[in-house]
């Protein structure tokens, strides 16, 4: 009879818990490094731990865990780039009837702008903001995988847009 | 502001369509609208989620393969290593009589000797005997001894003398049920049934049934207790009969695997009374309630402190 602390032991549950997370992990993990395969690498270190400790893990808390250990590895990195991300080749402008040449030019002004801004944010600022962003993640999810608040997520996803609309607005 | 958590809402997909075209209207957030849409469309790395688990597979083996070892002379030196090993162990566990049992925090053990008297062995105990000694013909025939470091109920089948040595005193018996319990700055010995007789620091006192001899702190007692036909904690209780508070802390530490900080009370206090050991709050209660005392409970760790006010 298996208890349910020793369910992350088996093969199946594992690889089934890697599969589902390693690349919401690994996004986590690029919004604070910058660069592909420090992420990846953070990401595969973090499951080693999973996996050598995953008897003593709660699976209820497995993602919490995840997501933290991701985090106390990075912060004992010494590489710290700064965090620019690029966009999607198919990415839509928001008005997509318009077609005028200054529109699309101020558009993509707009798009530079607005990608240097974020990689000002602070590293906590940024993370939230992106998981809210790209992965779509709900203020309650973040709260829970970062172990935080919902209230502190939504402080400091409301210091990051602040932050971002001054810069973009003042240049 | 009111403004701001409706855009933190909006962001979190929390506004219905009408509210968010009421939102626009009301301020311009022309930027915000721009920065929710393209942020979205951001790129992070995409990870070939089947080749990772692969790779990292292949440097953590699945827990219960056994592994392929390929010998050679390293290989060999190491074998010849454990085989010696396991030799001189197996030497020492053959040849070896002694026979200990061990009890960890809230558990009790029952053992049977083997001349078929049977001891209760209470938390936190230990005992140990010859083996050899008791099932050899010649010389069990003189004494059946054993030695206990904690607190355990004998029943003690008719025989030659049965001795109980202890750090403190040694209690021997012929035939009878009696309990002894050592532990810090604390002897006693209760006989409920046949007659016990116990040395301790060169004197030796006998007590028949219904006696109890108890060294607390180097004072020694000597009294009655007719009516109790067995120790409660047999019954899954533990009593006191004018005990100083610091034992019965630390036989609740004992049973429930707990840290009880007690700064600033007087331990020195006696206290008369008994706790259960099927639940951790009844018996907690039971002993700070009759000594006008509460308790917080932090996990493992306890606090009791004096109760102030009414």
């Amino acid at each position: 009879m298996n208890s349910p602390e020793h369910k992350l032991c088996e093969d199946s549950y594992f690889n089934d818990f890697y599969l589902t997370h390693i690349q919401s992990a690994s996004n986590f993990a690029f919004y604070k490094c910058g660069d592909k395969d420090t992420a990846l690498d953070l990401v595969q270190d973090a499951f080693s731990k999973i996996w050598e400790n995953c008897s003593k893990i709660d699976f209820h808390k497995a993602k919490t865990y995840l997501f933290t250990t991701v985090n106390n590895l990075f912060l004992n990195t010494v590489k710290h780039q700064k965090v620019v991300l690029k966009y999607a080749k198919a990415a839509p402008y928001l008005d997509k009837d318009n077609q005028s040449p200054e529109y699309l030019l101020e558009e993509e002004e707009f798009k530079l702008k607005l990608k240097n801004a974020i990689a000002d944010l602070s590293d906590v600022q940024r993370e939230v903001f992106l998981m809210n962003r790209i992965d779509g993640k709900k203020y309650r999810e973040i709260a829970e995988i970062l172990n935080i608040s919902q209230k502190t997520v939504e402080k400091r996803m409301s210091g990051a847009l602040q932050i971002l609309r001054s810069k973009i607005e003042n240049i | 502001m009111n403004k701001e958590h409706d855009i933190l809402k909006w962001f979190n997909k929390e506004l219905s369509e009408q509210e968010i075209q009421g939102l626009k209207q009301s301020e311009n957030l022309e930027t915000i609208e721009k920065i929710a849409h393209y942020a979205s469309q951001l790129e992070t790395p995409k990870v070939d989620a089947t080749n990772a688990l692969q790779s990292f597979k292949a440097k953590h083996p699945a827990k219960n393969v056994t592994k392929v070892i390929n010998i050679n002379f390293k290989s060999w030196l190491k074998v010849a290593a454990v085989l010696t090993i396991m030799l001189a162990t197996s030497y020492f566990l053959f040849f070896n009589n002694q026979r200990s049992f061990v009890t960890e925090m809230a558990q009790t053990k029952t053992i049977n000797l083997p001349d078929n008297s049977e001891v209760i062995l209470n938390a936190q105990s230990k005992l140990t005997y010859n083996k050899k000694a008791w099932t050899d013909e010649k010389t069990w025939t003189d004494h059946r001894d054993l030695e206990l470091d904690g607190e355990a109920f004998f029943k003690v089948s008719k025989g030659q003398t049965f001795s109980v040595n202890t750090d403190a005193g040694i209690v021997r018996v012929l035939g009878t049920q009696f309990n002894v319990k050592e532990r810090n700055n604390y002897f006693e010995v209760h006989c409920y049934e046949g007659l016990v007789s116990v040395t301790y620091k060169n004197e030796t006192i006998k007590l028949p049934k219904g006696h109890i001899f108890r060294v607390i702190n180097g004072t020694i007692e000597n009294f009655e207790d007719l009516n109790t036909l067995n120790p409660s904690w047999i019954q899954q209780e533990s009593s006191f009969n004018k005990v100083p508070l610091e034992q019965i802390i630390a036989e609740l530490e004992r049973q429930y695997d707990i840290n009880i900080q007690a700064k600033g009370i007087n331990t020195d206090q006696l206290f008369t009374g008994s706790f259960t050991h099927k639940d951790k709050n009844t018996a907690l209660q039971s002993v700070t309630v009759p000594l006008k005392l509460s308790y917080k409970i932090n996990g493992k760790n306890v606090t009791f402190y004096q109760y102030n006010g009414e």
